[in-house]
């Protein structure tokens, strides 16, 4: 046996045949780094192949959808934009964009009131941990119960919400079956379903402004309101524009409460969102290609909004949400 | 070690896209092992009846079914959704007012010849049952078109009455035979509507109408009608129709039936059935519950309009064939034997969710209650009445969608509380409802003519 033997047999290893010194490495040719390099490839492609499949493909083929007159079963036929042109005629349509619309109202209410609770939350008050679970219960429970529930407390008869007014001699409406008072019902539902979620993230965001800001505001001699006002309010402001712009997309895509608490779409079509009516026509009228182009609209309407809400979240306060 | 852990992955990922794959290309219908899809939708009650059926078929025919069911309300979304993965159940419910979309779209079979085959006698089933399901192109319902299911059952809804309550009231039975007009059986209402317990509240009430249920007796008994005869016009704006519908919203006027209020904390439904309310619909399916009530009920016919005549709906859901079946024999045995087999009606209609579909049959169960004093409700016959002398389709179960008949509904509530003119408001939702209907018929055209294409 020599020198030459090779180093797995021989077990040591054999001097350098080369005195020169080894190539530079270039990045990434190591074998170590190539492995890494495959597995970090087919890491990157699980929610590559997810966005493509689940997003772009259904995307694409709903824009194509659109441009179709198609129900959902047989063969499509392409009809150009027909389906978006009967859309700006159709009365129904425009009745539930602005219904949608209208349950936005509850969004700055519901944030007004959440960041009151999370101020009050954030004291020391007695029983704090049991009112912050108190209000974060409707966040966790099924909107499917919780609407079935208020539908009870909404009935004209003998709801809760009728009997508590009656309290102060108020004789209530029938809120569910009035035109006039059905979408109030639903914005006050939906406001408290959401006070929770808003007040968490309020509350997180109120602990986390530096104590030294109030202390240097309190030797300037400010009060109480002066604090909330000047730091507490900008400090969250971050949280507000979150809140917004999540809550005005959610509120967009309302539906699950309305089908529920009013299956036919309200007294006079009064509490049908957009989802609703796009819901209606694509399963019950079979009108798959129309209903998809009118779910086309709504999502460009959104993207429309969000934009909008970056664009002057940017210039009015300077904080920008990557 | 490594390259065996990097392998793993791929092969890992691989099987995820075929099993994707699969799942995108698995055509066809039904098992390979013979096994029969039979998809429908129904109470316990009707699931049981069912499994005891169809376990009779496979006893006699040795094939298996496999059952998917599914709440009445999500049947339609769950068949759409199969249909458009390409699971489509071997045999399933069809609704009347599916069917010509279905057709068009190539996922029903035309089952004429094979029903013959069978050796079915199609003239011992309800007319109106077998019909529904025939379409030849243009127009569903028509006795010379082809069949593309076969009827689950027919559904005649009667008008009945709390037995108890009205002989309590020292009102006479209402005669089988001779029904009341408008006026007289208002008067009964009036005198049936009660405060029993004397705390100054109505609690008795002599009826409780559903609009959307219920108007179309009283339209059609007028003269009335929501389309002419080939569903081309919308004819909710004539004076018959108006009075009809007025009458029903004065009802509420009148004190006669619950308030929306004190309907929409106890439907009258329920109310019925704790009898607070004189006279109430009962259709086929109600006998099951209706039967164990603590008051007895019974039918009549409906009161009647201008016409003289009574009249009412008849509704019915239909069996169908996958047109992609693996089994295309076996399938349609299975959707005969559902639909016109003895042993397997005498199930359903023991359950009381139907009454039979063979007239020699229904005549024999009408006729039972002569012979058996304890057999509900005693006017069975009524149900018979109407499935071959004054039934007729809800107006929207052979047009191509519905979405034209639903728009009457929409907007009626002022009407029904006496804000509007039944009158003023048909006259305003008529254009609306034309409307849908011309694109209805537009879209049966484009359709028919998409299907037939390929």
């Amino acid at each position: 046996m020599t020198s030459t033997a090779t180093p797995a047999t021989a077990g040591t290893r054999p001097p350098a045949p080369d005195p020169a010194p080894a190539p530079p490495r270039r990045g990434g040719t190591s074998r170590l780094h190539r492995t890494e390099k495959r597995w970090a490839l087919l890491f990157v492609a699980a929610p590559v192949l997810g966005y493509l499949l689940f997003i772009l493909y259904p995307t694409l083929f709903a824009l194509y959808a659109s441009l179709t007159r198609w129900n959902g079963l047989g063969p499509m036929q392409f009809i150009g934009l027909d389906n978006y042109v009967a859309l700006l005629g159709d009365e129904r349509f425009r009745q539930t964009l602005f219904n949608t619309f209208f349950y936005m109202i509850g969004i700055p209410i519901g944030l007004a009131i959440s960041l009151a609770l999370a101020v009050m939350m954030n004291r020391k008050i007695f029983g704090r941990a049991a009112f912050r679970a108190i209000y974060y219960v409707p966040v966790i429970s099924s909107i499917a119960a919780i609407a079935i529930l208020w539908q009870w407390a909404y009935n004209g008869d003998f709801g809760l919400v009728n009997q508590f007014l009656g309290l102060f001699g108020i004789d209530g409406p029938n809120w569910l079956a009035d035109p006039v008072w059905a979408k109030p019902a639903i914005i006050m539902m939906a406001v408290w379903k959401g006070l929770g979620y808003s007040m968490l993230l309020y509350l997180a965001a109120i602990q986390s402004v530096p104590r030294s800001l109030y202390e240097a505001a309190e030797l300037d001699g400010a009060g109480g309101w002066q604090k909330f006002r000047s730091i507490t309010l900008p400090m969250v402001q971050p949280v507000t524009f979150f809140l917004i712009v999540t809550q005005v997309i959610g509120g967009a895509m309302i539906f699950i409460e309305i089908q529920i608490m009013t299956p036919t779409g309200g007294p006079e079509y009064s509490t049908a969102s957009v989802v609703y009516h796009i819901w209606l026509q694509a399963f019950r009228y079979q009108q798959m290609g129309y209903a998809t182009a009118m779910s086309v609209v709504l999502g460009l309407l959104i993207l429309v909004i969000t934009l909008i809400q970056f664009r002057l979240n940017r210039r009015n306060a300077g904080f920008v949400v990557d | 070690m490594r390259k065996s852990r990097l392998i793993a992955g791929i092969a890992t990922a691989l099987v995820a896209a075929s099993t994707l794959a699969a799942c995108g290309s698995g055509g066809g219908s039904g098992t390979d092992d013979g096994t029969l899809t039979f998809m429908f939708r129904g109470g316990d009650d009707e699931k049981k009846a069912y499994q005891e059926a169809i376990d009779r078929f496979t006893e006699d025919t040795g094939v298996k079914v496999k059952m998917i069911v599914t709440s009445a309300d999500q049947y339609a979304q769950k068949l759409q959704a199969a249909v458009a993965g390409n699971k489509v159940p071997d045999v399933f419910y069809i609704e009347q007012a599916s069917l010509q979309s279905y057709v068009s779209s190539g996922v029903l079979m035309d089952i004429t010849d094979q029903v013959a085959e069978q050796g079915v006698d199609l003239d011992n089933i309800w007319p109106y049952g077998v019909d529904s399901y025939r379409f030849d192109g243009t127009t569903q319902g028509t006795p010379g078109g082809k069949l593309y299911g076969l009827p689950k059952d027919i559904g005649p809804f009667a008008f009945g009455y709390n037995a108890d309550l009205l002989e309590k009231a020292g009102v006479e039975r209402p005669d089988p035979d001779e029904p009341l007009t408008w006026d007289e059986w208002l008067k009964i209402c009036k005198k049936l509507t009660q405060d029993t317990d004397g705390d100054g509240e109505t609690d008795q009430w002599g009826t409780g109408l559903n609009v959307q249920w219920n108007s179309q007796s009283f339209v059609w008994s007028n003269g009335g009608d929501w389309t002419n005869e080939d569903h081309t016009q919308v004819t909710v704006d004539t004076p018959e129709f108006a009075e009809a519908i007025q009458f029903i919203a004065d009802l509420t006027e009148q004190g006669v039936t619950p308030n929306p209020e004190q309907a929409q904390t106890l439907d009258t439904y329920q109310r019925f059935m704790a009898g607070e309310i004189g006279f109430f619909p009962v259709g086929p399916w109600d006998m099951s519950v209706y039967n164990d009530l603590d008051f007895e009920y019974d039918l009549m016919p409906w009161p009647v309009g201008r016409t003289g005549e009574p009249a009412t709906w008849v509704g019915s859901l239909g069996i169908g064939v996958s047109n992609t079946t693996d089994l295309p024999e076996d399938a349609v045995k299975l959707a005969t034997y559902l639909s016109t087999d003895e042993a397997a009606q005498q199930t359903l209609v023991d359950a009381n969710v139907q009454i039979p579909n063979r007239i020699d049959t229904a005549q024999e169960w009408a006729a039972e209650v002569e012979e058996d004093d304890s057999l509900k409700p005693r006017n069975r016959q009524e149900f018979l009445d109407i499935a071959e002398d004054y039934g007729r389709e809800m107006p929207a179960s052979f047009t191509y969608g519905a979405e034209w008949y639903d728009e009457l509904w929409v907007g009626i509530q002022p009407v029904l509380d006496g804000k509007q003119k039944a009158a003023d408001y048909l006259a305003e939702v008529q254009p609306r409802m034309q409307e849908l209907l011309d694109q209805s018929n537009a879209q049966a055209e484009q359709a028919a003519a998409a299907g037939s294409a390929p």
